[in-house]
């Protein structure tokens, strides 16, 4: 499982994946996901932005994995890519992960010395990361 | 004697996260300006003095405590009274010496450091320093010569916020205040 964070530019503020090894296979997902995630927004021309909006849902479903997005207002995206061997997890798990992850994202974003931009390396902001990757996986 | 002034007894709510979020923008400014931690220190400091040596008019107007007669009536005021009125948050007074001239406020939270985390590159920065300043300045007005740190900070691991405040003298000569 992996959770990615990006920038409105799209590079990346913050990658996790829980197991390491095939990292790469998960980046990659991550990547071709934004490309949804744009389409996603584009199409989106007269809806208003309330807490729905902002869930994309499930992106794409290849053959190994589920990718979730949710995008903020300010063009913030959330990537969440799972094993879809893991059919445990539900829509409303999906989208409290969001919800807390959109919510520590603030936080760090409210510390100071956070400039908006920066790689995130919150020690608060990877520990809630870690939990929430341990429920899921 | 005039009556006790007009001010409102209730403070003009205001969003705790705009003043947290000012001071965040104040601190990391100095930071960028003077790119030492002990400067900043020391400026957060004498900007608290300036804040407390007027804020304890205010104090004064507000709460209607008359003449403390000791330091531990002083600190019991500080506690319940100003850090309630100002801050929102009721810190306990512990860890008197012996001589009763020094003790600790314990704080749970301090609101100035909501969503802060200090990088490892501003390790000696005192954050709050401008309580510090406050405290000083404030007392200093009441004719109390004050010496004020922390000694804890969440900020740098601890479990609580410790404020050690030392009374050093009463001030007997009438001298106006100037800024620092």
């Amino acid at each position: 499982a992996e959770i990615c964070i990006t920038s409105m530019d799209n590079y990346p503020l913050y990658i996790r994946s829980i197991p390491t090894q095939g990292e790469l296979k998960f980046h990659y997902t991550v990547h071709t996901s934004l490309d949804v995630v744009e389409e996603k927004i584009s199409g989106v021309g007269k809806a208003l932005a309330d807490q729905r909006e902002l869930y994309l849902g499930l992106l794409y479903p290849t053959e190994d994995y589920k990718v979730y997005g949710y995008v903020t207002n300010s063009k913030v995206k959330f990537v969440i890519v799972v094993d879809s061997s893991n059919t445990s997890l539900r829509d409303n798990e999906i989208r409290s992960m969001f919800r807390k992850l959109h919510n520590s994202f603030t936080d760090v974003m409210c510390n100071p010395f956070y400039n908006p931009g920066d790689p995130i390396q919150s020690k608060a902001f990877d520990s809630i990361v870690s939990t929430m990757m341990v429920q899921a996986c | 004697m005039s009556r006790q002034s007009n001010r409102a007894t209730d403070s003009k709510k205001m969003n705790s996260e705009l003043f947290t979020l000012t001071y965040g923008a104040l601190v990391t400014q100095l930071c960028k300006d003077y790119e030492n931690d002990e400067e900043v220190n020391k400026q957060l400091d004498k900007m608290g003095y300036n804040i407390g040596v007027r804020l304890i008019e205010d104090f004064l107007a507000r709460s209607s405590v008359g003449r403390c007669h000791d330091f531990r009536e002083t600190a019991d005021v500080i506690a319940k009274v100003a850090f309630k009125m100002y801050l929102g948050v009721t810190p306990s007074v512990t860890n008197w010496n012996p001589a009763g001239d020094e003790f600790s406020l314990i704080l749970e939270s301090n609101p100035l450091v909501d969503f802060v985390e200090l990088p490892d590159n501003h390790s000696n920065l005192v954050y709050s320093s401008l309580l510090c300043g406050v405290l000083r300045g404030a007392l200093e007005m009441v004719q109390m010569a004050v010496d004020v740190r922390f000694a804890q900070d969440t900020l740098r691991g601890d479990s609580v916020t410790e404020i050690r405040m030392k009374f050093i003298k009463r001030i007997e000569e009438n001298l106006p205040a100037g800024d620092e």
